[in-house]
């Protein structure tokens, strides 16, 4: 068994070598940016076929390979810079966040539609030799990717402390104000951050590629999300901290399978990042314990006067809503009631992020929570659907509060990736809990909607009852932001210090917001479930979280009336370009890009 | 690349241009496609697309009614298969609908076809409650209750072995796989010494291989798709496991062979289609695809072009409403297909049964008949 463990540990630092290539970019950024970059696993995406185009079109040796690789992929970066941060200086931290999201989503169709969707062999340019070590073998690109993952570690750390645009990074990722003050080209900074940030994750592209013989456009978000687990725990922005951050991830992956089964790969790094920002908040390697004062606190959302929208106006367009039906267009009543259900999750999201200033990226494990509750309810309990989704509400509200509860005390970014981590690790627990979840086989045959005998299973029925729930939750809502509630939960966003100072603890007003969330989260969710009649841990994936995050900040954050139109523009447009077949997404991710670029405060402005 | 691209948007236009001129003697019958053409298994519904274009090429110009396919972007994502099932129970032209992929999409659409009684007939949805949710729930997809025992056959009567490491895709297609495998290799006598699953997308195998290792099995199961087993099998020769490798028949596909290179070398599959087998219906659509795409086909393919000749077989012989389809789905016999040989559904599972199993055995990079 001891050699058994042995390979583990090899495997380990394997895996993790790969993963630090991806880290090392992403901590450069955040260190000058202060910025997640979530299209970094993008160009990594375009670096692979990048290498791949020049090996198979132009028969390129690696060398050329590589700096074809370095060329293309450093100019996407130097794109994404101009496009996705500096129009967006001095707007919200949040919008850059959001736009670097909607680059990821060009990038990684731009790609499909380049180069079809078809997974493709990258030939191997590095000679097969390898070594027998311990029960397995490392061969000669494990040892690249070893050398060019070190190698930049170092050329990195020299560059910043030894040469003057490494100074002007460092001043610039300490104080961008004052770096300018002092002469500083900050833009030209950024671009060069991002140029070689980007051509860094450009040749993991390539050689991971030649790794597996294996490139395909889907390999982009899980790339990201190893990415910045990897860098968290090394510490944001620390660049030797992410490479062993890198390192240690692999381990414990490795050991995590080890010890309870591949199933469990993704959970022990999830949990392991929640560990890690609980405990550590700066990562392994800070001296300090405590979380660095954020410069964005209080700015982490942009002042605007929100958009005033005279009740009768309102009055008159629920009571439009409610006509819908009579039209008698099915298909747009389908997906009116998918946006009501999405709106229903938005008002939830505008809550926690907009009003209490807790951006969560893992929204979805609420309705996750939520669906599976009422199904097994209504399947296994036997309880009637009426009573199981305000009870799957319940259950939502109680568990989705406890589960984010460690991560009350954290800020900002901060925030965003341990919700991101929770929602995967809710994802994970539900596929491997098979008594209870059924597991990968999902609930089939869940019970459709209906009140007291009263069929709502068709479209009109779900329409209505959506649109009545909505309703109500949304008077609720706005009723608790009138009152001395909504008042203090804004008074913790803008200054908690202050806050704690007039004798209101933070923890527990930010639990009664999750809790209020996850109510109507959960409700969400369990309409969701028994409209859809079959649910698995897939229905509700990382991807729902984002275009959750989406509405709300395209909507305002924390206004109310801007999550529903939010809801509804994201559902409705991608229906509305279906004339475009493929490039339907492509255009969906740019008109998402021009709303932030020129109303990052959102549509309906924030509260 | 991009030649490509055009060259198939155009073919389109101008076999769309064509079906119109020719709807003036003929019908033309519209059947619903809900599918991934963007997203993360966007290259399944491209495929699809090939395979539809090539039945429709090939039965079209002789039938009295010419079937013309709507296929609607869903990129396998459930909010969206709902609202695609609205469109299409709305459409009156639509007589049939096809797909979607993956079960989550597949079966949260369920409601609404079986609500207006429009035919659903999913033709990748292997999950076993896929067909339980109507009785206009139909498939043709390969039944694993039946496909599992013969991969188990294969390896436990065909290869003589009995210590069996099973390595599959944490799904629901992949988990159900797993499960039938697992009571048919008991009952023949073998023992299934570790079960892993992995979730797609993964990419590295390394650790998973260890503890199979050291389960110490005389066999390697792979219960995944092509790309996956690609990658898994590189690794498992990287590490320098000898166990022979045995594959489930999703994981036949010429891109096997240009994923996995050399490693792929002495991989057991089997598989319902076989490019090389003599049968006309077989080398009638192999030669055909060849001949339009310049590659070669796969079982995805396979699949997608049996089920388009059936929807063409079903309107013309029963009549072009909901209704006909529905009852021709139970009436059907002997339709000519690539997978089965000929098809005909059980009115009471609505699945086909009957699927021909090859044993094939890669060969310095080709894949062969096993004997």
């Amino acid at each position: 068994m001891g050699g058994a463990w042995f390979d583990y540990t090899v495997n380990g630092f394997v895996i993790g070598n790969i993963y630090a290539l991806l880290a090392v970019g992403l901590a450069l950024i955040y260190g000058v940016a202060n910025l997640v970059n979530f299209a970094h696993g993008s160009v990594y995406v375009v670096g692979a076929y990048v290498g791949w185009a020049a090996i198979t079109y132009l028969g390129t040796p690696l060398p050329v390979t590589l700096l074809c690789v370095v060329v293309v992929s450093a100019l996407v970066g130097v794109g994404i810079e101009r496009i996705g941060l500096r129009p967006l200086h001095g707007s919200s931290r949040i919008a850059p966040l959001l736009a670097t999201i909607g680059i990821a989503l060009v990038l990684d169709q731009v790609v499909q539609l380049l180069f079809t969707p078809d997974p493709r062999a990258v030939p191997m340019q590095v000679p097969e030799w390898r070594i027998a070590i311990g029960g397995g073998t490392v061969g000669a690109l494990d040892l690249l990717i070893a050398g060019i993952g070190l190698i930049s570690a170092v050329v990195l750390y020299g560059f910043l402390r030894f040469t003057k645009l490494g100074w002007a990074v460092r001043a610039t990722a300490q104080d961008s104000d004052a770096a300018q003050q002092m002469g500083v080209d900050v833009n030209r900074v950024n671009m060069a951050v991002f140029a070689i940030a980007s051509a860094l994750s450009g040749v993991s592209g390539v050689l991971v590629g030649m790794y597996y013989n294996q490139i395909s456009t889907a390999m982009s978000f899980e790339a990201t999300l190893k990415g910045i687990v990897a860098l968290i725990i090394g510490g944001l922005g620390n660049v030797p901290g992410a490479i062993a951050g890198s390192l240690i991830l692999g381990l414990t992956e490795s050991y995590g399978i080890a010890l309870f089964g591949t199933s469990y790969r993704n959970l022990f790094a999830f949990v392991l990042l929640i560990a890690m920002l609980v405990w550590r908040p700066n990562g392994l390697f800070a001296a300090r314990r405590s979380l660095p004062p954020e410069p964005m606190t209080g700015t982490f959302i942009a002042r605007s006067r929100p958009v005033v929208v005279p009740r009768w106006a309102v009055v008159a367009v629920i009571a439009l809503a409610a006509l819908l039906p009579l039209a008698g267009q099915p298909y747009v009543l389908q997906i009116g009631a998918n946006s009501l259900m999405y709106a229903m999750l938005a008002l939830s999201l505008t809550l926690v992020a907009g009003t209490v200033g807790q951006v969560s990226l893992g929204h979805a494990a609420l309705l996750a929570i939520g669906g599976y509750a009422s199904g097994l309810l209504a399947m296994d309990a036997g309880w009637p659907v009426a009573l199981s989704i305000p009870m799957a509400g319940l259950v939502t509200a109680a568990l989705g509060t406890l589960l984010v509860f460690p991560a009350f005390r954290l800020t900002g970014h901060y925030v965003s990736i341990a919700t991101l981590g929770i929602g995967e690790i809710v994802a994970l627990v539900i596929l491997n809990w098979t008594g209870l979840t059924r597991g990968a086989i999902g609930l089939g045959g869940i019970p459709p909607l209906e009140v007291f005998g009263l069929d709502l299973g068709s479209v009109e029925g779900t329409y209505w009852l959506c649109l009545a729930v909505l309703v109500l939750l949304a008077l609720l809502q706005l009723r608790l932001l009138r009152s001395h509630l909504g008042r203090t939960w804004r008074a913790i966003r803008d200054d908690p210090v202050a806050a704690r100072s007039y004798g209101v603890s933070g923890d527990r007003y930010k639990a009664l917001a999750f809790g209020f969330g996850g109510f109507a989260a959960g409700i969400s969710g369990a309409i969701t479930a028994h409209a859809y009649s079959y649910i698995n841990h897939e229905t509700f994936g990382a991807s729902i979280s984002i275009l959750a995050l989406t509405m709300v900040i395209l909507g305002g954050l924390g206004n109310v009336l801007g999550a529903v139109l939010g809801a509804t523009l994201l559902i409705a447009l991608p229906e509305a370009f279906r004339f475009l077949a493929e490039y339907r997404i492509l255009i969906y991710g740019i008109v998402l890009l021009l709303l932030i670029r020129f109303r990052p405060q959102g549509l309906m402005g924030t509260v | 690349m991009i030649p490509l691209r055009r060259r198939s948007l155009f073919a389109g236009l101008v076999a769309g241009a064509a079906a119109t001129r020719r709807a003036a003697a003929a019908e033309t019958v519209h059947v619903g496609v809900s599918g991934p053409l963007t997203g993360p298994n966007a290259q399944y519904g491209a495929q699809w697309k090939d395979a539809f274009d090539l039945a429709l090429a090939e039965v079209n110009p002789t039938a009295q009614r010419q079937i013309q396919y709507v296929f609607e972007d869903s990129q396998s994502d459930p909010r969206q298969a709902v609202a695609i099932a609205q469109k299409f129970v709305n459409d009156p032209r639509i007589v049939m609908e096809l797909g979607d992929f993956s079960s989550p999409a597949s079966m949260a659409a369920s409601p609404i076809y079986q609500r207006a009684k429009l035919v659903q007939f999913g033709f990748t949805n292997s999950h076993p409650d896929f067909t339980k949710g109507g009785d206009y729930m139909w498939s043709n997809s390969i039944s694993q209750a039946e496909e599992q025992p013969g991969l188990a056959d294969y390896a436990i009567a065909g290869l003589g072995k009995r210590r069996l490491g099973v390595i599959h895709l944490n799904t629901d297609w992949g988990v159900t796989s797993k499960n039938l495998f697992a009571a048919a290799a008991k009952e023949k006598g073998a023992e299934v010494t570790a079960a892993e699953g992995f979730l797609p997308g993964e990419r590295d195998f390394r650790s998973t291989l260890v503890r199979i290792r050291d389960s110490n099995p005389d066999c390697i199961v792979l219960l995944a798709y092509y790309a996956d087993a690609a990658t898994i099998v590189r690794q498992i020769r990287t590490l320098g496991l000898p166990q022979a490798i045995v594959a489930v028949s999703s994981v036949y596909s010429p891109k096997l062979l240009e994923l996995g290179g050399e490693a792929v070398n002495g991989v057991h599959v089997i598989t319902t289609f076989f490019p090389d087998e003599p049968r006309p219906e077989v080398q009638r659509f192999v030669n055909a695809f060849r001949a339009r795409y310049n590659r070669e086909p796969d079982t995805f393919n396979a699949t997608a072009y049996d089920t388009m000749i059936l929807a063409s077989t079903l309107v013309n012989q029963y009549g072009a409403t909901r209704a006909a389809v529905r009852e021709g789905l139970a009436k059907v016999r002997g339709v000519p297909s690539v997978v089965f040989g000929t098809m005909q559904f059980d009115p009471n599972t609505r699945r086909v049964e009957g699927a021909r199993y090859k044993r094939l055995v890669v060969k310095d990079g080709r894949f062969t008949l096993w004997s």
